[in-house]
């Protein structure tokens, strides 16, 4: 039986690793690369590293220090940030990344999308997906002005054959007070692709009411690890109790 | 030395990462006269099977392989593509011949209740024991949106429950394959292939 997986998220800005609140107020919490340490001698699912201001930054994403981040992994890695060009994925791959995290090139132009999923197939290609509430719905929040609904930018991405999705919810980023299950289930009823939802995870409670209320296999977090003394272990055993399948 | 086939298709440098840490010595390599001195064969992985099999055939590395693992019978293995790859037919995006080595198809998933790509850790059920036998944990990585239909069930070494029971790996002779990623399945993965080449080395 599939398992579901507990994914770490690490955001990075270029010197060290950050945690947002709402995306905004980024907080120093330390060195990458020891973190990827601690997360591959603790067996995690995957961990997810996410170079969060270099689109914004017009910058590429540290090719030298990611390198070294994934050096400590044994577990499968996705990479993001500044992912422009087919050679940037190259370049990522090349270093032992086995999926890439694209945002703003997406919302950009579905052709590269396209173009990016025909050449590393579906299962390399990973949309980032930050999406927030409003009166007329749900919105992609992004720094480029565009104006795009959660769904439509979903049914872009399903178009052009992506083989998952990282949704986030910027109101619960950091907040720790729980998932936003409402938009996760909507993402769910728009599509079949696997969903990683982030986003609100504080407590222990907060995972299991995710996997009991929505029908995604994974979710990535970030602050619960920083900021309280729970691993993903932690989580896993909690949700054994209530039978959904982990890998211990 | 294993020769690990570069044919552009992913992550190569993870699995040579694997293989580094269990101090098997290997080459990255799509140099036919390295391949051919090659003790044993890895072909890794990630894609679409056509664009595999055009990049296989470009330098007929096809050919060197088949040459390789069918005539001198050289130990050999695939992993997620290149276990696909060395079935008869692939249909990604549309019908494509394959190696051929092992009777059979690879099809895509079609139960559109499933989330597609099958994408994270599941465990498996082993059928033939000869790599698994010291994996404590039965859980590996998997990540593919197609998957492998042998003629002959003598061939199954594995298989995984993704709704029904899909083939996770194919053992036959010298040849072995795994769909799922061992390289990206932490112990129980490093287990395999610690299997898998060191039976080789004492051989």
């Amino acid at each position: 039986m599939l398992k579901v997986r507990i994914i770490p998220i690490l955001t990075f800005n270029g010197f060290g690793l950050v945690k947002t609140k709402k995306f905004t107020n980024p907080r120093m919490v330390g060195n990458p690369v020891q973190a990827a340490k601690v997360y591959n001698s603790r067996g995690v699912d995957e961990l997810v590293f996410l170079d969060i201001f270099a689109s914004t930054q017009k910058r590429k994403a540290n090719l030298k220090l990611i390198s070294d981040v994934i050096k400590e992994c044994y577990m499968p890695v996705a990479i993001g940030g500044g992912i422009g060009s087919i050679d940037d994925i190259n370049d990522l791959l090349k270093i032992g990344a086995d999926k890439v995290v694209i945002k703003t090139k997406a919302l950009l132009d579905n052709v590269f999308i396209k173009e990016a999923v025909a050449f590393f197939g579906a299962q390399c290609i990973t949309i980032a997906v930050d999406a927030y509430s409003t009166e007329e719905g749900y919105m992609v929040f992004n720094a480029l002005e565009v104006s795009i609904s959660l769904k439509d930018f979903i049914m872009q991405m399903v178009d052009c054959g992506v083989g998952e999705f990282m949704l986030v919810s910027v109101d619960k980023d950091g907040m720790m007070e729980g998932f936003d299950i409402d938009m996760i289930n909507y993402v769910k009823s728009l599509t079949n692709i696997p969903v990683i939802a982030a986003g609100g995870g504080g407590n222990m409670d907060h995972y299991k009411e995710l996997f009991t209320k929505t029908k995604v296999k994974a979710v990535g977090s970030a602050s619960i690890f920083h900021f309280t003394q729970f691993t993903p272990l932690d989580i896993k055993n909690e949700l054994i109790k209530i039978n959904i399948p982990v890998r211990i | 030395m294993v020769a690990i086939i570069d044919y552009g298709m992913g992550n190569v440098a993870s699995v040579q990462k694997a293989l580094n840490f269990l101090n098997v010595k290997s080459i990255i390599t799509s140099d036919s006269s390295i391949i051919k001195k090659a003790e044993k064969i890895l072909l890794p992985g990630v894609g679409s099977f056509a664009q595999g099999m055009e990049n296989l055939r470009k330098g007929e590395l096809d050919k060197i392989l088949t040459e390789e693992i069918i005539e001198k019978e050289k130990k050999f293995l695939g992993i997620c593509l290149g276990m696909q790859l060395i079935m008869e037919s692939g249909s990604e995006p549309l019908d494509c011949e394959g190696l051929g080595w092992i009777k059979g198809k690879v099809v895509k998933f079609q139960d559109e209740s499933l989330n597609i790509p099958h994408m994270g850790w599941n465990d498996i059920k082993v059928y033939n024991n000869t790599y698994y036998k010291n994996c404590i944990s039965k859980d590996f990585y998997f990540i593919h949106s197609y998957h492998v239909v042998p003629d002959n069930a003598k061939d199954i070494a594995a298989t995984v429950d993704y709704g029904f029971e899909v083939v996770a790996s194919v053992q036959s002779d010298n040849i072995f394959a795994t769909q799922f990623h061992p390289e990206k399945s932490q112990d129980a993965g490093l287990s395999v292939l610690k299997a898998f080449f060191n039976q080789d080395a004492e051989s």
